[in-house]
């Protein structure tokens, strides 16, 4: 979240380090693979990565970075000799920054950013904010979406307090369950069978936005492993995990995670954004062949000291 | 009436309705021998429509015609740098030229194709447009083809055949010619590959169900490029290569007839299956290009209408020449309500291709379901265009006694020639409602086509009906040669890539079992109508009808003496024409038809023509088809079959493509003849003790004579009774004799040989190539054991051990050449 008035007694940032390790096991041998891997992070104006390390086995015949439409890095990997199992390792060092206390009630009624968000000029603005308001491959608006969100926007209602209200009662009216739904569960079943995991829950929050007019993006990241003394361990650790940003005007986008039912902070490690997880999924590939295929999945985020 | 439509009718003489059936008959033969198709989506025989032309083309004067192609050339110009800014640096949005929701709305925006490397900012390579024309005469724009333009094959079609069924008229009115358009695109896109001293150019197409397949095949086949599927291609190293026999060859232009959204599984639809994973990585690495450019769809959005008029005062400094329908996008709040509240005069569409709507006129709404839309249009009001109703005119069509008038659209072409140019197909395809009043006009909801003529200018102040007298129309003939031997001629030592020489091989195998089944059919059926009724008077029905349950034609009981006549044919034609027997000719036509459809590129214009013959003679006979009406088409049948073969003999260049097919042609053959002596029993036919045994093994020994077509070589050889030991020989050992086994295993032999030469893939310690060797050279060693045709347990086992290895022949092919590793996401 933009902050440019950051006051100087602002909490100093938590440093971290970041593993992500997927590995395939396909059973037999793959002669060629395509991947494409969203596994640095991007540029945000509350992280600083001093490092990151992508280390693929075996040893891809072909390596290429670039940009995506987003502004996320991207990085496309091919192995071209048979292999039976693809590792992919990834290392970051990153600091973050919590957000500002964010101030639900001083926000503007949600109608009002409703109507900025189509008067948007200028490529920027539009390309920043309102290509977020369009349905996109995975997430379309739709009339039930629409019903589920209307008790927390009532009329004139400033945007925070609604999003916040949206944002509890997704928490309380979905059972997270890992067994429920895969990557392609359609969202209308996520809706009836309330229950699913992180990804549909942001799927979802984006679905009841879009529905209603309002911008919002699918974020893709990590989240601290060990929570901080005190605390509750977050639902998604030990794997990667998804959110939603939502644009409250201005320069301004808040985060919400209606997993855990609470706003996002220096708990939470971006990687990238897009419209849904079809635009930012962190590793995505096509293979030749192969049997079976068996994944392992792993992340961990410990605090470091420098 | 117009002096163009004078001319035409002037030539043509009286329409006299008899003349005029005739006339569209000889089209629809030509059509039909042509195996000109248009797939049916959704239909589960991945069903071929017949395709539609009406005799009576759409004339156009040359000089209308010059004000239609300076419209379509400027307005590919302008498309083409519209998508160039969208795709680049999206200057129209930043001025806000454009609302920047304009492309965010529209799913059509490719957003992974943003910023690709396009060469020479040429997007748009091949474009059509849809323009209908007005009650004054006037032509607008319907809409634009920008994706994957289709039809234009067709147009071609239209024309070998009109230009055949209408000769005299075609060369009186002075039509101006098709192929120097073809060829000036062809030369477009070698000339897309600089530097490359024989660029390799594909044309990409999503596979046989395709709606447009036939033209698929045939424009690879005009152009003389290779028709691919997306399995053929892979892309290494940034780079995309065909899947040849021989290796991976590079692939330096794609000529692309599948969606742009399937086009790569990696980065586009995950869920493609027809694509090329990796293919935008080698447009980001530079290294091939496609055409058109992934993501020129979205120009084919409603939404886009609108802007032309003051985007070609801004882009190219014109003015637009070819107005758009007057249009109305209501992402914008001025225009919604300008819709909302003329919706009594508008027609409401989707405003891109994934809104999947029928055109709604408001006119014709109720008060009840114009609210509704009303709400709908509230709701996604980006997802909707308001278009003007214009007052279309009509064409005349032939329907069979007379003209009509009837709705027309005519799509007119244009190829992208070099530096930012296009060139503009004089003619097109016309599409025709399918009846007089209906204004909606396509393929799919039953309407029909025209040639579209473009008369050239000289032609014009002729002093009409001055008839020329007849005489032998060398232009038309000339045209419609052209076309067929600009078919003809392949690249020389054209890439095959492995799936069709799989197609081949299997073409090959069910041209031969479909070829023996017929013999075996007929045989029997012919027997039965002889036998007057009584099963057992005619001796050799005995070893056919078991020949019939071995190849499960017919149910084992029906094979009993007792069984009637009555009871035998219903199972017989159910053999012969059911569809559902998963058995019978017909089914394995259906195989042959689908081998042949997916290497239809492959196969002469002859082949083919006979190929949609046999298709057509193994549906059955019309009506009930009783008693003899079965014979007669399997007579056609043998003969067409024969007809297959010959030209597989004489019409096909001795490449890698016929070694496929003959291999496929001689494996089966050979696999039918060890199947015939096994089911009858060969071996176990002890020397005869009595006259019915004499009897019996004689008929089986003649069946087999039959079936093998080697009755007159055996007469000429022997000229004795028919005796079993030189049946077999003539059949197993006999080198010159074309039906015997060991003539099929050196050819085999041959064309392994040659394989394992030419493959590169030899070099691996598993060589399935020379493991087919061996099993052919186990073969023909077998035959060579000098007792074999008299030693009965020997020659049993022998038999049986052919009837094992020799089908292993087609696994070991199989996995050598054809194996392909699917694609699936990880």
């Amino acid at each position: 979240m933009p902050s440019p008035d950051r006051p100087d007694d602002a909490p100093p940032p938590v440093r971290y380090r970041a593993r992500h390790r997927t590995r395939y096991d396909y059973g037999e041998e793959v002669p060629v693979s395509h991947h494409l891997l969203h596994l640095a992070a991007r540029a945000h104006p509350r992280q600083r990565c001093r490092r990151s390390q992508l280390m693929v086995g075996p040893q891809p015949a072909v390596r290429a970075d670039y940009s995506d439409y987003f502004g996320n890095p991207v990085t496309y990997v091919a192995v071209q000799e048979p292999h039976r199992w693809l590792d992919v390792a990834s290392e970051l060092e990153i600091d973050v920054r919590a957000p500002l206390a964010f101030d639900a009630g001083a926000t503007p009624p949600w109608e009002r950013l409703r109507h900025l968000a189509r008067a948007l000029a200028g490529a920027d603005e539009a390309t920043t904010i309102g290509q977020f308001v369009f349905d996109s491959t995975l997430v379309r608006g739709s009339r039930d979406l629409l019903d589920y969100a209307a008790p927390s926007f009532s009329r004139s209602r400033p945007i925070g307090l609604a999003l916040l209200d949206l944002n509890s009662r997704i928490n309380e009216d979905f059972a997270f369950d890992a067994t429920a739904t895969t990557v392609s569960t359609p969202l209308d079943e996520v809706l009836t069978k309330r229950r699913g995991v992180c990804q549909d829950f942001a799927h979802l929050t984006i679905g009841c936005l879009r529905s209603l007019g309002l911008p919002a993006r699918y974020v893709s990241g990590y989240l601290r492993t060990m929570p901080p003394p005190g605390r509750e361990r977050l639902v998604g650790v030990d794997a990667s995990h998804a959110w939603v940003s939502v644009w409250v005007g201005g320069e301004s986008w808040v985060d919400l995670c209606p997993t855990n039912g609470r706003l996002a902070d220096a708990d939470f490690i971006t990687l990238a954004w897009g419209r849904d997880y079809d635009d930012v999924s962190p590793v995505r590939g096509v293979i030749m062949g192969g049997a079976g295929q068996g994944l392992t999945v792993s992340v961990d985020v410990e605090v470091i000291d420098d | 009436m117009r002096p163009h439509w004078k001319l035409f009718l002037s030539s043509l003489g009286a329409l006299h309705a008899d003349r005029m059936a005739e006339r569209w008959e000889s089209a629809r033969r030509l059509l039909r021998q042509n195996g000109v198709t248009y797939n049916v989506y959704g239909d589960p025989q991945g069903i071929e429509r017949p395709w539609p032309l009406d005799l009576v083309p759409l004339l156009v004067p040359a000089e209308e015609w010059r004000q239609i192609e300076a419209g379509v050339s400027q307005r590919a110009q302008l498309l083409n740098a519209f998508l160039a800014d969208l795709y680049g640096p999206q200057a129209l949005i930043r001025s806000g030229r454009l609302p920047a929701s304009l492309i965010y709305a529209d799913p059509g925006f490719r957003r992974a194709c943003h910023g690709l490397p396009v060469p020479g900012n040429q997007y748009l390579h091949f474009y059509a447009v849809d323009l209908v024309r007005d009650s004054d005469g006037s032509w607008w724009v319907l809409g634009d083809r920008t994706n994957t333009p289709s039809g234009a094959g067709y147009a071609l079609e239209n024309r070998a055949v009109l230009s055949q069924v209408l000769s005299e008229t075609y060369r009186y009115c002075q039509v101006e010619r098709l192929n120097p358009f073809f060829n000036a695109f062809r030369e477009a896109l070698l000339a897309l590959a600089p530097g490359r001293n024989q660029p390799r150019v594909v044309l990409l197409t999503p596979g046989p169900f395709a709606e447009t397949y036939f033209e698929h095949a045939y424009l690879a086949r005009h152009l003389g490029i290779t028709l691919v599927e997306g399995e053929d291609l892979a892309v290494r190293d940034r780079r995309v290569f065909l899947k040849t026999l021989s290796g991976l060859e590079p692939v330096d232009v794609i000529l692309r007839r599948l969606d742009d959204d399937f086009c790569d599984p990696l980065e586009l639809r995950a869920d493609s299956s027809l694509g090329v994973a990796g293919l935008l990585q080698a447009l980001r690495a530079g290294t091939v290009v496609v055409a058109n450019a992934i993501g020129s769809g979205l120009m084919e959005s409603m939404s886009f209408k609108s802007f032309l008029p003051s985007l070609c005062r801004h882009l190219l400094g014109e003015e637009l020449k070819l107005p758009s329908v007057a249009s109305w996008w209501c992402g914008q709040d001025a225009e919604l309500a300008h819709v909302l509240d003329n919706l009594d005069r508008l027609v409401i569409k989707g405003a891109n291709r994934d809104v999947v709507l029928d055109p709604i006129f408001g006119a014709d709404l109720s008060a009840a379901r114009k609210e509704l839309l009303r709400q709908a249009l509230r709701q996604r009001p980006w997802d909707f265009v308001g278009q003007e109703r214009i007052v279309l005119s009509t064409a005349p069509v032939w329907q069979g006694t007379g003209l009509q008038a009837h709705h027309v659209v005519m799509r007119v072409y244009a190829a992208a020639v070099g530096g930012g140019r296009y060139k503009v197909m004089p003619g097109g395809l016309t599409r025709v409602a399918p009846e007089p009043g209906r204004l909606v006009v396509s393929m799919h909801s039953g309407g029909g086509s025209k040639d579209t003529w473009v008369l050239t200018p000289q032609r014009h102040h002729e002093i009409v009906g001055v008839r020329q007298p007849p005489q032998r129309d060398l232009r038309a003939a000339a045209e419609a040669r052209a076309i067929e031997i600009r078919g003809e001629l392949r690249t020389v030592g054209g890439d095959l890539p492995s799936r069709v020489a799989d197609g081949l091989f299997w073409l090959g195998r069910y041209a031969e079992r479909c070829d023996s089944a017929v013999r075996l059919l007929r045989g029997s059926a012919s027997r039965l109508f002889d036998s007057g009724g009584v099963p057992g008077a005619n001796d050799e029905l005995d070893p056919l009808l078991r020949l019939l349950v071995w190849h499960n034609l017919i149910p084992a009981e029906m094979a009993k003496p007792e069984t009637s006549v009555r009871e035998l044919l219903p199972a017989l034609k159910a053999a012969i024409f059911d569809p559902d027997h998963p058995s019978s000719l017909r089914a394995n036509v259906q195989r042959l038809h689908r081998a042949a459809h997916s290497v239809r590129d492959r196969l002469s214009r002859d082949m083919w023509r006979v190929i949609t013959q046999i298709d057509r003679e193994s549906r059955g006979p019309a009506g009930s088809g009783e008693g003899a009406a079965m014979l007669q088409p399997l007579d056609e049948l043998v003969t067409s079959f024969s007809a297959l073969f010959g030209l597989e003999q004489e019409s096909m260049v001795r490449g890698p493509g016929w070694r496929f097919l003959t291999m496929g042609r001689r494996l089966e053959r050979a696999v039918q003849v060890v199947s015939l002596m096994r089911a009858l029993r060969i071996a176990d036919a002890a020397r005869p003790v009595d006259g019915r045994q004499a009897t019996s093994l004689s008929a089986t020994l003649e069946v087999l004579l039959e079936l093998a077509e080697s009755f007159m070589t055996y007469r000429e050889r022997y000229f004795a009774v028919v005796q079993k030991g030189p049946v077999l020989k003539l059949l197993l050992v006999d080198p010159d004799n074309p039906r015997a086994l060991a003539f099929q295993l050196a050819i085999l032999r041959d064309q392994l040989a040659g394989l394992s030469e030419n493959s590169r893939r030899q070099a691996t310690i598993y060589n399935p190539t020379a493991t087919a060797l061996a099993i052919v050279s186990e073969a023909r060693d077998a035959l060579t054991q000098p007792d074999l045709v008299r030693n009965a347990a020997l020659l049993r086992t022998t038999l049986d051990t052919l009837a094992a290895n020799l089908p292993e022949i087609s696994n070991l092919l199989a996995h050598a050449f054809f194996s392909h590793a699917f694609a699936r996401s990880a």
